[in-house]
């Protein structure tokens, strides 16, 4: 046992500082779609999403929801003069409408809970997180585990994983919520005490993603309940659901960029 | 001649006494025809072949048609009959042969086809999560529905247990509560966009869904890829099998509470997510392989990859010298969770698993493709069928992986070459696609037609194995499931679709 430990301190601290200090992704990272050109669009444009994550109104402006958005990058090859991939982590969003780009109309009015705030300031440092998935694609799994991994070590953050659901505080929802999935996640959510707050972890949790057209996911955990944290992504980086965390406990607000 | 094509052919051999024909098929695929009636009987001749059953499901192509496939000594056999009209009812070969219960159940469930002579009890593809099927009666035995909402961070699946208290007296596998339809979805896509939705059956093994998909539509157009690409396909998927592996391993070091050691491997897992970060853009390597070859060069210098898996590599003698060291851990290892040779062959298991119980089934080595033609495998395999077995070909294929990660990027810095051919726009045609996933082989059927995806059928490694955990707890209680389950290194996301 004492060579494991040996072994273990020999290795020196891994750990990222994010967010006391900035965690930049690799140059070439596929972390989110930034929309270069919004205007004069045609509407077959529409056609080189899967997703439906690009829609075209009648005044031929573009809008790009990131909640349906899975990184495929055809709209990239398909039209470099309007989407480019960027290089991010911090994509999470704590209102659907906020992760449309070119969404002009619903931009500013984005709802800030004012409950979730509060809430946070209740929760501090001693945050309990429960999981549940309700038919992710598994790539989401392995992301939230790595949270507790040493390179993102989320523990010295202040949270902590439970199984219980009696003692979270705060709901991680992978998948676009398949039908067997309906009831557990609705008990799982209603065995939570108050406050709490509800994450809905990759595009798949947001929106459905891809599986949304089979009729077979109900097309995003805000189907069912109330959502306060999207992190879009196929899958989000670990980062990325940090990011998440802190915007549902109330630490970072939206737009606002680790130091 | 293969063996396959021999026996096939002699002349009174049973499939020619069934009246089976010959259809022309892409290399690698003997595919042979049987009318209904004869369908049990051809898959019994294939049993007594000494074949693998590997899938079971409907095709469009050239008619509507229950399609059977095999693994017999090199070769995919395919033996079909037509399965159109209202009175087709076929035989049942799960009576006889497990591999095939699954299968037959998820038929008739989800497709509505008729077997005869074998009764399944309840449902498979409609889990109830509230569901209490005791089958073992005594004053003190208690049933544990685990799952689907499990403890810690795991996919949803329910396990059905029944226990005295510690001994697990019986468990029941119930899949299916991540359903989402994935096949369907494929349906008239083209297949460069058809590729997104294979990459997503399986999250954890994007790459090797995407190189069976993409594998199939080019068997099935009939093209080549270019050497490059194959290649860097290697590259991606040996990749990903480390990922995998390491995975397993840490997830057994926290079963341990063996706290640095579940810290190390998952140090060496996450380097191996940032060097695929690095080369494709993505941490699980989504979008760099697409039918016809591969989307673009890696992003990371040659020299600096190499590097990379040299440091690696080193880090990874050590720790494991320590894990197998660690008498804590092995012991939990060690017995639990064994598996029957015998067992897992009527099973059709395949993967780590299979390899743990002396199996050498790789589809690597069985039907070599891509660059593993041009790479010689060494094919790894424990005898003791217990988890420690399963860890230890875990263990072995990582160095495996390593030296073939070497090999390939010596290749790639040799030769410059394409990376990418063209698809015919309005191309037809049916085939199977396969690669060895890290959870075992992984077949992918696609049919196409003018040059849009029209039926996809995936045999994914984790389905097939996971028949096979309702019998692995011989002698084994409570506390061991933890190590079992991670033995297996299944994801329920496959299995479901």
């Amino acid at each position: 046992m004492l060579e494991w430990i040996q072994r273990g301190l020999s290795q020196g601290k891994v750990t990222t500082r994010y967010p006391r200090g900035p965690e930049p992704a690799p140059d070439g990272y596929h972390g989110s779609i930034e929309l270069l050109n919004a205007k004069d669009a045609p509407p077959t444009l529409e056609d080189v999403c899967p997703t439906r994550a690009i829609t075209v109104d009648v005044q031929q402006r573009v809008k790009l929801d990131r909640g349906r958005c899975i990184l495929c990058g055809e709209c990239v090859r398909r039209a470099p003069e309007r989407f480019a991939f960027r290089a991010d982590y911090e994509t999470a969003a704590r209102s659907r409408s906020a992760l449309v780009l070119g969404d002009w109309e619903n931009e500013q009015v984005e709802p800030v809970r004012q409950a979730l705030g509060e809430q946070a300031r209740m929760l501090r440092r001693s945050i309990h997180v429960r999981h549940i998935d309700c038919g992710s694609d598994g790539s989401e799994e392995w992301e939230i585990q790595a949270l507790w991994n040493p390179y993102y070590d989320i523990q010295r953050l202040g949270f902590f994983l439970t199984n219980s659901p009696r003692h979270a505080d705060i709901l991680l929802v992978t998948g676009g919520v398949t039908s067997p999935m309906r009831k557990p996640l609705e008990r799982t959510w209603n065995l939570m005490p108050d406050p709490k707050a509800l994450v809905a972890v990759g595009t798949d949790a947001c929106s459905g993603g891809l599986a949304t057209e089979g009729g077979k996911v109900a097309g995003g955990v805000d189907q069912v309940l109330p959502v306060d944290v999207y992190v879009p992504g196929s899958p989000p980086a670990p980062i990325a659901i940090i990011h998440a965390l802190l915007l549902a406990t109330g630490r970072l607000t939206p737009g606002e960029v680790a130091a | 001649m293969s063996f396959a094509q021999q026996s096939l052919k002699a002349p009174g051999y049973p499939p020619e006494q069934l009246g089976a024909t010959r259809e022309p098929g892409p290399a690698g695929e003997v595919r042979l025809a049987v009318k209904a009636a004869a369908f049990a009987a051809g898959a019994r001749v294939m049993q007594e072949a000494g074949a693998r059953f590997a899938t079971m499901f409907l095709a469009d192509r050239p008619e509507r048609s229950l399609i059977a496939a095999f693994a017999l000594r090199g070769e995919l056999v395919l033996l079909r009959a037509p399965a159109g009209g209202e009175s087709a009812v076929f035989e049942s070969i799960g009576a006889w042969w497990p591999a095939a219960r699954w299968a037959e159940r998820e038929l008739s469930e989800l497709h509505g086809v008729r077997f005869s002579g074998h009764e399944y009890p309840g449902r498979l593809t409609a889990p109830d999560a509230d569901l209490l099927d005791r089958h073992v009666s005594g004053l003190d035995v208690f049933s544990i529905p685990y799952g689907p909402v499990r403890s810690g961070i795991f996919e949803a699946i329910q396990f059905y247990i029944e226990s005295g208290g510690e001994d697990v007296l019986r468990i029941q596998t119930r899949p299916f509560f991540k359903h989402r339809g994935m096949e369907a979805r494929f349906a008239g896509l083209t297949p460069d966009v058809a590729v997104h939705v294979a990459e997503r059956v399986a999250g954890i093994a994007s790459c090797a869904y995407a190189s069976a998909f993409s594998q199939a539509v080019e068997r099935a157009l009939g093209m080549q890829v270019p050497q490059r690409a194959e290649r860097w396909r290697a590259v991606y998927c040996e990749l990903e099998r480390m990922a995998c592996h390491l995975d397993v391993i840490a997830k057994e070091a926290e079963a341990a509470a063996l706290s640095v050691g579940q810290a190390r491997f998952q140090i060496l897992k996450e380097q191996v997510m940032r060097l695929r970060s690095r080369l494709t853009g993505n941490r699980f390597g989504r979008g760099a392989i697409l039918p016809g070859g591969v989307r673009g060069e890696g992003m990371m210098d040659l020299d600096e990859l190499l590097r990379a898996v040299d440091n690696i590599e080193r880090q990874l003698l050590r720790d494991r010298r320590m894990f197998l060291g660690t008498a804590s851990m092995t012991d939990r290892l060690i017995g639990s969770g064994r598996l029957p040779r015998k067992l897992v062959e009527d099973y059709g298991a395949v993967g780590p698993v299979a390899r743990g119980s002396g199996l050498s089934t790789d589809a690597r080595h069985e039907r070599p493709y891509g660059n593993y033609k041009r790479l010689g495998l060494q094919v790894v395999s424990e005898r003791d069928g217990d988890s420690m077995a399963r860890v230890m070909v875990r263990f072995g294929e990582l160095s495996e992986s390593l030296r073939i990660l070497r090999q390939t990027i010596d290749q790639l810095r040799r030769r410059d070459g394409e990376l990418q051919a063209p698809l015919p726009a309005l191309g037809d045609g049916a085939a199977f696609g396969w690669v060895e996933a890290p959870q075992g082989e992984l077949l992918i059927w696609v049919e196409l037609r003018d040059g849009r995806l029209h039926n996809v059928h995936i045999a994914s490694p984790s389905l097939r194995n996971w028949a096979l955990f309702d019998r692995a707890f011989p002698k084994d209680v409570l506390t061991d499931f933890a190590f079992i389950e991670h033995s297996f290194g299944l994801t329920p996301a496959e299995a479901d679709r």
